[in-house]
């Protein structure tokens, strides 16, 4: 019983990682139909500027943060706007763009802050709470909270503020949103932007759990792409579900499977998504006519 | 029409007047020009940080010969290939050193890179020393290819005999990666385990890429044992520390070479680290007057502390240039043999190579303590 | 002729390449060829087909380590292992392509991304396949007479091979498979419609993309005698990805010279990895951003911008007049019923858009649908063609219940129909559009592809004859070479219900096909429309345009709220109080003709 719940809280920790990862991607798809594969390496990154910023200039944290939220955010605008021209065209082609672009990143990563990588100390360094043999990190609650209060800003710009509503229309129906004025290209770009800032606190936070490197990203991306999609594409709720399913999934397969564990997490992402296409919370169809 | 016929005309005349192809190739290790030695290492990628240290190492044996007046009087010309630690560019890289008439490598640090070149390297000549520690190595059974330092086995013995033996310690537990490394480390520690009639308490396997091990370190827990066997990368090895540490677990660590640096030092924590069983040939940079005098020549020329990979790599250059000059710059067979018969009194230790390619056959036990490895005290 | 010669020179070249090669030269030419035969077998699945295929690698590891596998722990000689090794690689083709089945792109991009992965993982782990270290000491393949251990001769293998399988690729592309799988990239819908069988095509394509992922690892695991996982890993599949994107992936052509120039570059580039791989990320966005079609599209692009220059403003192919079918000698008095629709219900999360529909058409009608815009028209072709499953009703095709039944069924059974937005195969020319149109073959039958060349050949030419004669009658041969987009939107639609027509139905339903014409050119439809029924086909049509379905439609069936709310002859339907209801708001004369938006148009 202990080392089950004891790996829930484990899933849980990364997944809430995962989920923020997801998020992104997410909120990028359903405003452009867009799949950022770069989306990964834009989590590293932000992990090197946050650490860069933590590290070298000794920032707060939490200072550290956002200018690494706010010179990612400026790397999304940019990939949005080469990309622009294929918008609404080709989605394949779209997509293997967006790989181009990941591979520039891990190149450029690599040549400003080299091959190996740096470990990070824990901003919170307090002694992890004990709840009858559970032991739950107060990192992970605050990457908890940090997660959930990201959700939560989202969820209200979206809903509350007038580009907000705007990202939303566009994501129902680009050609109505056009239609009444919608400057899309904007929305666009607010929407990439917002998505790599997300990915830099992804990035940012899962630095003093792991350890950055180049590397940090893909596997962050695959996992986080593959939580969108089973919490269903596009959907904000889906992907802090499928985040978390992710991450659980994750540790019980670790725990049980051992050197196997990617295998059979990868099995199981596949006949889960052949049962049921669209996630948990998908609307949108898969194959569209 | 025309002019494509012609073309035709003097491909096929040309053609005629050689047999078949591939007959030249660039003979070197003849009596001028500079002694060409490559060193193949993982240049670029995760692993790069071995390659940069071991090219250190061999940079400054071959800059300490070159300024003595090289070997018989020919200057040492030391280049660089990054094998991207992929085993696919490492058979390249063989076939490139061949044909480009290098007569020796140093290198590589990843023992599948290093099993994947053997073949070709045996089947061209070259004499090899390797930083490869898997017990694979041997297995290739290559008259050219030699290991700078002791084998899994070694490390793994040596640690069994200082915490079973000596420390009485039978509650062990075991987590290993199923990389290259990890599973050598895996069966070699068993062994030694098996040997001595103990069951380690859990064998525990993760991937390379694992991030949370808290199902593994939770169960582990469960059976709180007294030392945890560690078989896995620096940053891998640290961030299980780490986790353990947080999941409530004090058992002490154990493991060879990955933790003893200060990679894992960093990654899990200077504190949580405390007390980790290291089995390593160079425990630190002040054991003696030789290391002494390596670390300072080191620290001078690449402003860095010196390490165990570039000692290694220090070791075995040091090796292949005596071998040079006693062999009067042979090259193929010639070198390997005399390869084998150098003796060495090096930072590692006492080098007399045996019919496997392995030089080295023992380890000295560490502590951490303070955030520093220090020899123990048995 | 010139390209024969072409050919020839570059094989002559091909074969003298060894000559001037030292022995690491010619390593690195034989690691090349391996890439670009994994890369054709990409470019097959991604560019042809147009199924994102993020295994390529996972088959060339199958291949390789199955070589491996089978001759050391088996014993096995490398040729009997590496056919079996092939023979494994498809049963992997199979699994990784059976998603596809469910899921299209970016959704297939990342299973497929995770089942490599899941590949590599295993592997790393299992005992048979040596773990991390891989199998090293793999049986060298051996010829009587002939050292393939020497570099050089083994050269000349792959030569022999590459060859064979790009002559392969080529065939499959330029005949009836490629093109149905070109059709299905293009448009999956509207293949099916026509009776491709989209699923088993997509296995299809996964299988072909296995098989030279098989061959590639095969000729790795003889060339390099050493496998391991790294060799197989996500950047590697990354590269492979750019190699097919540079090039070109449309073209296969383009795919070997990505790969090639690619693997060159590299090579230039060996001691600054990171440098490499900065360029050929760059390049791979600046070939999705500027010029898509690769390497491959420059010349014809570059063709098209000297032209452009030159004010050569396109080809002056004209559309000469449709020539009406031989009316069918047997009389149309037959009166049994070809389809019936019975209560036919369509849900959509709350809305209902067809409610309890039923409406019966006999052999030889022209039967006309019309109703208000959202009545339910276009979503009752739907569920007849069965792109849509009915919540509750039957819909019975020539006498069986073909309910729910995959669109490429009926189209088999005899149906064919064309869309309200057009749905050409825009990257296909006019004359193939229709051949695809034309071609009945079973996806099953491609084994002839394997067994029997000479007869695809052949069936080839005969549907070509065929392409002619459908081209001559709706006057649109001199259009057979462009590319639909470049058409006339009224050439379009002709071009449409031509390649409805080419497919040989027994009904013919036409989704809005006045949508967009003008006056001459509706009445050229009227026209075409009565010749195709005279030849014997059934016709439902849907369309706004009330004086076309007045004079042309035997019987009307008016829809509204996705009820049936009136049927019968054109002058009953007109009066019937309900319609006129219905139609309130709605002018009911010849102007009711919905303006299409300019992005219908284009489209």
């Amino acid at each position: 019983m202990q080392v089950f719940l004891q790996t829930i809280v484990g899933g849980v920790s990364l997944g809430a990682v995962y989920a923020l990862v997801a998020l992104g991607f997410s909120l990028v798809y359903r405003t452009m139909g867009l799949v950022n594969f770069a989306h990964g390496n834009v989590v590293t990154v932000g992990a090197y500027l946050a650490s860069t910023f933590y590290l070298s200039t000794k920032l707060p944290f939490a200072l550290a943060m956002i200018i690494a939220i706010v010179v990612t955010g400026a790397i999304g605008l940019v990939i949005e706007r080469v990309l622009r021209p294929l918008e609404n065209k080709d989605f394949d082609l779209m997509l293997i763009g967006t790989i181009g672009f990941g591979i520039v990143l891990d190149a450029l990563i690599i040549m400003i802050w080299g091959a190996t990588g740096r470990a990070v100390p824990s901003p919170v360094p307090t002694a992890p709470i004990d709840i009858f043999g559970l032991r739950i990190r107060t990192y992970d609650l605050v990457v908890l909270a940090i997660a959930a209060l990201a959700t939560v800003l989202l969820v209200l710009f979206l809903s509350r503020t007038k580009r907000g509503t705007a990202m939303q229309a566009v994501a129902m129906d680009h050609e109505a949103a056009t239609a009444v004025g919608i400057h899309v290209g904007r929305s666009n770009a607010t929407a990439f932007m917002i998505g790599a800032g997300l990915a830099a606190l992804a990035g940012g936070l899962v630095g003093p759990l792991l350890y950055v490197s180049p590397a940090l990203g893909g596997a962050l991306g695959i996992k986080g792409f593959a939580a969108a999609i089973l919490g269903g594409f596009g959907s904000i709720p889906g992907a802090i579900l499928g985040g978390l399913a992710i991450g659980i999934l994750d540790s019980f397969t670790a725990g049980h499977f051992q050197g196997y564990s990617e295998l059979v997490t990868f099995l199981v992402f596949t006949v889960i998504i052949m049962v049921r296409p669209t996630g948990i919370f998908g609307e949108r169809t898969v194959n569209r006519a | 029409m025309r002019p494509t016929l012609a073309v035709l005309a003097v491909v096929l005349a040309v053609a005629a007047g050689c047999s078949a192809p591939g007959s030249g190739k660039e003979e070197s290790g003849n009596d001028s020009g500079p002694i060409k030695i490559a060193v193949v290492d993982a240049q670029s990628g995760q692993l790069s940080s071995l390659g940069a240290w071991e090219l250190k190492g061999a940079r400054l044996a071959v800059d300490e010969w070159n300024a003595a007046g090289g070997v018989n009087g020919r200057q040492i010309q030391l280049d660089v290939f990054d094998d991207q630690g992929d085993p696919t560019i490492g058979t390249n890289l063989a076939r490139k050193i061949d044909s480009e008439g290098y007569i020796a490598m140093i290198g590589t640090a990843e023992s599948a890179v290093t099993i994947a070149m053997s073949p070709l390297l045996k089947q061209a000549e070259i004499p090899n020393i390797t930083s490869g520690q898997s017990p694979g190595l041997v297995a290739t059974k290559s008259d050219f290819l030699f290991l700078n330092g002791p084998t899994s086995t070694t490390y793994d013995e040596t640690l069994a005999k200082h915490i079973v033996d000596q420390q009485g310690i039978k509650s062990i537990a075991m987590i290993t990666n199923n990389g290259g490394y990890g599973k050598g480390e895996h069966d070699a520690f068993l062994k030694a385990l098996t040997s001595r009639n103990v069951t380690p308490v859990a064998d525990q396997v993760v991937t390379a890429d694992q991030k949370d091990f808290s199902a593994v370190l939770t169960s582990i827990r469960q059976k709180n044992p007294k030392v945890i066997f560690l078989g896995a990368e620096e940053v891998e090895s640290g961030l299980i520390v780490k986790q353990a540490r947080d999941l409530g677990i004090t058992s002490a660590f154990a493991g060879a070479a990955p933790q003893g640096t200060p990679v894992f030092l960093d990654t899990a924590g200077a504190k949580n680290a405390e007390g980790t069983i290291v089995s390593s040939p160079y425990l630190s940079n002040d054991i003696d007057e030789a290391s002494k005098k390596f670390a300072a020549a080191y620290k001078a020329k690449f402003n860095e502390e010196a390490e165990l990979h570039g000692a290694k790599a220090y070791d075995g250059t040091q090796i292949l240039l005596t071998a040079l000059k006693t062999s009067n710059v042979a090259t193929g067979k010639p070198l390997a043999d005399a390869i084998r018969a150098t003796k060495h009194d090096g930072l590692l230790g006492d080098f007399a190579f045996d019919e496997t390619g392995v030089g080295i056959f023992s380890t000295s036990i560490g502590i951490i303590k303070g955030g520093k490895l220090v020899a123990a005290e048995s | 002729m010139k390209r024969l010669l072409v050919v020839a020179a570059l094989g002559v070249a091909a074969w003298f390449l060894p000559y001037g090669l030292d022995s690491y030269a010619i390593h690195v030419v034989n690691v090349i060829l391996i890439f670009a035969i994994l890369a054709i077998g990409l470019g097959l699945v991604m560019g042809i087909a147009g199924q994102v295929n993020l295994s390529q690698v996972a088959f060339f590891g199958v291949g390789a380590y199955a070589t491996a596998i089978l001759t050391t722990h088996s014993g096995m000689g490398f040729w009997v292992a590496g056919v079996l090794a092939i023979l494994a690689t498809v049963l992997m083709g199979l699994v990784i392509g059976t998603p596809a089945l469910r899921v299209q792109s970016h959704y297939l991009g990342i299973v497929t991304l995770g089942l490599a992965l899941a590949f590599t993982n295993w592997v790393t782990n299992a005992s048979l396949s040596g773990g991390a270290e891989g199998i090293s000491g793999i049986t060298a393949p051996t010829l009587p007479g002939v050292d393939l251990s020497s570099e050089y001769i083994y050269y000349y293998l792959e030569l022999i091979v590459f060859a064979v399988v790009l002559g392969f690729g080529l065939f499959v592309v330029r005949t009836a498979l490629g093109r149905r799988m070109r059709a299905m990239r293009d448009d999956a819908l509207a293949a099916g419609a026509l009776g491709a069988e989209v699923p088993m095509l997509r296995m299809t394509a996964f299988m072909l993309a296995s098989v030279y992922g098989g061959v590639a690892g095969v000729l790795y695991a003889g060339l390099i005698r050493y496998v391991a996982p790294e060799s197989f890993n996500i950047a590697n599949m990354f590269l492979l990805l750019a190699m097919v994107i540079i090039g070109g992936r449309q073209s296969l052509i383009g795919c070997v010279v990505g790969a090639v120039s690619l693997a060159l570059v590299r090579e230039l580039l060996v001691d600054h990895p990171t440098i490499a791989q900065l360029a050929y990320g760059s390049v791979v966005v600046l070939v999705v951003v500027f010029a898509p079609t690769g390497l491959a599209g420059l010349p014809r692009r570059f063709r098209a911008y000297l032209d452009h220059r030159r004010g050569t403003r396109g080809t002056a192919a004209q559309l000469r007049p449709f020539q009406p079918y031989e009316p069918e000698a047997v009389s149309r008095s037959t009166q049994d019923q070809l389809l019936r629709v019975e209560g036919v219900t369509k849900q959509f999360r709350g809305l209902k858009a067809l409610d309890d529909v039923s409406l019966t058409v006999s052999t030889g009608e022209i039967r006309g649908i019309v109703g208000p815009n959202g009545s339910g028209k276009t979503t009752l072709f739907n569920v007849i063609s069965g792109l849509y499953k009915p919540t509750s009703g039957r819909v019975i095709f020539r006498g069986a219940d073909m309910t729910g039944r995959a669109p490429y069924r009926l189209a088999r059974a005899g149906m064919a129909r064309t869309f309200q937005n057009l749905r050409l195969f825009g990257d296909l020319t006019v004359e193939e559009n229709l051949l695809v149109a034309l071609d009945r073959w079973s996806t099953l039958s491609a084994w002839r592809y394997a067994l029997r060349p000479l007869s695809v050949l052949r069936r080839d030419r005969a549907l070509r004859r065929s392409a002619a004669e459908v081209l001559e009658r709706y006057g649109l041969t001199e259009f057979a070479s462009l590319a639909p987009k470049s058409l006339p939107y009224g050439i379009q639609r002709r071009v449409e219900i031509a390649r409805a027509v080419a497919a040989d139905p027994a009904l013919l339903l036409l989704d809005e096909p006045a949508a967009g014409l003008n006056g001459e050119e509706v009445r050229q439809l009227a026209e075409i429309v009565r010749s195709i029924r005279d030849s014997g086909r059934t016709v439902i049509i849907i369309e706004h345009n009330m004086g076309l379905v007045m004079s042309l439609c035997e019987q009307i069936t008016v829809l509204a709220g996705g009820r049936v709310i009136a049927s019968g002859t054109p002058a009953e339907v007109a009066v019937e109080p309900a319609v006129i209801e219905a139609y309130l708001g709605d002018s009911m004369n010849t102007d009711d003709l919905p303006v299409p938006s300019a992005g219908e148009a284009t489209r």
